[in-house]
Formats: C-alpha cells, structure tokens, sequence
C-alpha cells in the first residue's frame, strides 16, 4: 500500500509548471529540469508547450536539446524585447560584419598600396565606411502592411493552401 | 470563406481557422489570403493567441508591424532550420564578426609594420647595411605585436570552435610559429563585442541573453527593410554546420550590400571574407586559418 511514487523522479520543470503528472516518457523532462523553472516558464509564454512538443516531436532525439536552447533563447529575447525579439540581434550583427567587411577591403587596400611601396592617400583607409550608412535595415522582406508602397511580399509565402 | 455580402476574401488566419473575417481582423492585414504558408509557419510556432498577446502588448501601430514582421521571420527561419532557428543564424554571425576582426588586426599589424619599415627606410637614408635589419625578424618587435588573446575574445563566454592561429610569410618577415594576437590599434573597430554571455552548448540552457549594441545605439531599431529576401539560400541545417555550409552555398550568393543586407547574409557575408583572403595572398603574404 505503499505509494509506489515514492522514489519517482520529482516532476520536470513543464509538468511542475503544468501542474501534472509528469510520465516517465515526458518529452520535456530531459530538457526542462525541475533546477530551471523560469526556462519552462519563459518558452511556454512565448510559444506554447503544445507548440513545443510537437516541434520536438518532429525532430531528432538527438537534436533536441539544441532545439529546445534555441528555444528558450528566443523566447527570452522575445521577453525582453517584444517588438523585435532576436531578430534584432541578427539585425545589428549583420551590419556590423558588413561594416567589417568594407573596413577590411580599405585595410587591404592600403596594405596593397604599401607593398607596391606607395603612401596611402588617407590613413586610416576604413574612415570613409565606418560610418555605417545604408545598413538600416533589419533582415526580412517588405510585406504587404509596409508603409513603402510598391514592394512585393516576399518571406515563406507561396500562395498555396 | 467570404464575408457575407462582401468582396473581400478571408485571411489566411480565419481561413485557417474557418472562422468569419471580420472587417477589422488584427491579423489579417499581416496574413493575406494568398500567404497560408507563412501562417501556418506563424501559428506552428507561436500559435494565435500567443501572436494576439503579443500585438496586445504594443502601443503603436507601428510597433504591431514591426512585431508582426519580427515574428514572421522567426516562424520562416525556423521553418527553414528546425534545430537552430534563429539562434543558428546568430551564432553564425558572431563567428563571421570573430573572424573579421581578427583578420583586421592581422591586417592592422601587417600595415604598422609596413609604416615602420618604410619610416625606417627613410630615417636611415636607404643604406645598405640598413637593407639587411629589414630581412631580420626582431623578436622585441614582434613580441610588441603578440599580446595575449584578444581581450573580449579571451573573455568572452562564447565557446567558438575557432581558436584561430596565423601562419604568415612574407618576403621580409618570416613567421614561423604560429601565434595568436591582438594589436592595439586607434581605431574603433576593436571595441567589445556586444554578444555577452551567450553559451549555445550549455545543458544548462542559456544562462544569459544579455545582448547590448555598444557601437550603436541599441535601443533604436532602423526601420524595417524594404527589399525582397530569399530564404531559400540560407544554408543552415545544424548548430554545428556553420562555416562549411557558408563555402558550399556561397556560389548562390547575390551580394548587394547597401540594399538587402539580409539577402542570402549569411553566404554575402562569407563571400565576402573568401574575397579578402584572396586579396591577402595578393598583398605578398599568404593567410591560412586554423582551427
């Protein structure tokens, strides 16, 4: 008559968080410990647990703990920033390599202009692109609701049911 | 479905839902009817009600669209890489930005030396005894350029597979060690990364986001972006496929730089590297990686 729940493993972070049982087959259990609620927490505002399950679901036993850091990454960027969420960062890192980029193509250049033993006209060769113009942009497509007309909608899109 | 009376076509939203468009539909100015696609990705991920809580959450109705987009993207690049999803794409970048800036300082040391040497020259009048000191290696110069680790990259949480090391010959200097290095430079381009903290491996989850623009002001987004995006090109399939997937697609590459950053950025912005190490070994040294 004793509880045969007695040594059961304590419940993962998304069934505490769920307020159930937690099976011994639970899709979270290996990626939600019950030490990290607020990573359970965090993911379920943001996408759902039954948004979760079935996202793990269709991938890799293997690649699911990737899955779910992605996840609780996002979801925490999301939470912090809701209007722009990670992409955001994507945004401003990809204008930071591109504006390396060019600093480099200066530097190289320079760095040519040496070793054909000729004094570069300005140095340091990089100020003309440090400033950063024309990479305003963050890294989707227009969309319909732009306030730039004339732009055809473009992202994930294909018109087919 | 069809409002009763009306013309206009249900959105893709309430289609998939098979519920009645309403006039005032908050989602369907963002999924048009013939978009189901990025719906359905949209509601995989999100799912409706957490979409609705979200555009509950802004004030203005531009803040709902730039929200909307950001959300959109989020749904198609995980679409797109189900294992990484965004995160890839940062991670991915930050390893672009680690490795052109290391190239910058390499280049950076490689200019200062050129600047003493020709200072040189020219404080010794070209004399032929002089000629020899250039072919020497000065080990007190060198090590003057050999610091430790670049600092952020020395203490930065980031566990990037590249460590990367130099192997440099050129016709006055011989380096045949092979070294790790930071040069003090003037300009700005050595300031923090602004990526802290941000293990991707932890089993632990990651222990933090804390993601800061210190080179912009990171508080102020541009506006949104104007040009079409091909998200076809993005080659991400794993956390781990990062830079070999770069090489592979990079053929497929449209470089614009000014105008659609976000057009195949990832594969751009490793054309872009590939261009430099090649204009490197034109500039009378040769520049190899390794990991």
């Amino acid at each position: 008559m004793a509880s045969s729940s007695s040594y059961s493993n304590p419940p993962c972070a998304a069934c505490k968080f769920l307020r159930r049982k937690c099976l011994p087959g639970c899709i979270f259990a290996p990626y939600f410990p019950p030490e990290e609620p607020q990573k359970f927490a965090n993911v379920h505002k943001i996408f759902g647990a039954s948004n979760v399950s079935k996202l793990l679901n269709d991938i890799l036993p293997h690649q699911r703990e990737d899955a779910v850091n992605s996840l609780a990454y996002e979801a925490d960027a999301r939470l912090k920033d809701p209007v722009y969420g990670c992409v955001g960062a994507i945004s401003v890192l990809q204008r930071q390599v591109l504006r390396l980029q060019k600093e480099l193509d200066a530097t190289n250049a320079d760095l040519m202009r040496f070793a054909r033993n000729e004094m570069p006209s300005q140095f340091p060769g990089a100020a003309h692109y440090q400033q950063g113009a024309g990479f305003s942009a963050l890294p989707y497509a227009s969309h319909p609701w732009s306030s730039n007309p004339g732009d055809s909608p473009e992202g994930g899109g294909d018109g087919s049911a | 479905m069809t409002v009763k009376g009306g013309t206009s076509q249900a959105c893709a939203a309430c289609k998939y839902q098979r519920r009645k468009c309403i006039s005032n539909c908050p989602l369907a100015p963002y999924f048009p009817a013939n978009q189901t696609k990025m719906f359905q990705n949209a509601h995989r991920l999100f799912g409706v009600h957490n979409i609705m809580r979200i555009l509950n959450l802004m004030t203005t109705q531009e803040q709902k669209d730039e929200a909307m987009k950001s959300i959109i993207f989020e749904s198609d690049m995980r679409e797109m890489f189900p294992v990484t999803g965004c995160l890839g794409i940062i991670k991915s970048y930050h390893l672009q930005y680690m490795q052109a800036m290391e190239e910058l300082h390499y280049v950076h040391a490689q200019l200062a030396m050129w600047r003493e040497e020709t200072q040189q020259m020219v404080d010794h009048n070209y004399s032929p005894s002089s000629e020899l000191q250039l072919g020497v290696t000065n080990p007190a110069r060198n090590n003057a350029l050999l610091v430790p680790q670049h600092p952020q990259i020395a203490n930065n949480s980031i566990p990037l597979e590249a460590n990367h090391q130099f192997v440099m010959n050129s016709s006055t200097i011989t380096r045949v060690d092979n070294y790790s290095f930071c040069v003090e430079s003037s300009e700005d381009v050595t300031k923090p990364l602004w990526i802290q903290h941000l293990n991707f491996n932890n089993n632990n989850g990651i222990e933090s986001v804390a993601i800061q623009s210190q080179l912009e002001n990171s508080q102020t987004f541009p506006i949104q972006q104007e040009t079409e995006v091909d998200y076809d090109e993005i080659p991400f399939d794993t956390m781990a496929d990062d830079r070999q997937s770069y090489i592979e697609s990079k053929d497929a590459c449209e470089s614009s730089c000014c105008e659609s950053p976000w057009k195949d950025a990832a594969t751009h912005a490793t054309e872009l590297i590939s261009k430099n190490e090649l204009k490197n070994a034109a500039a009378c040294f040769s520049l190899t990686s390794a990991k």
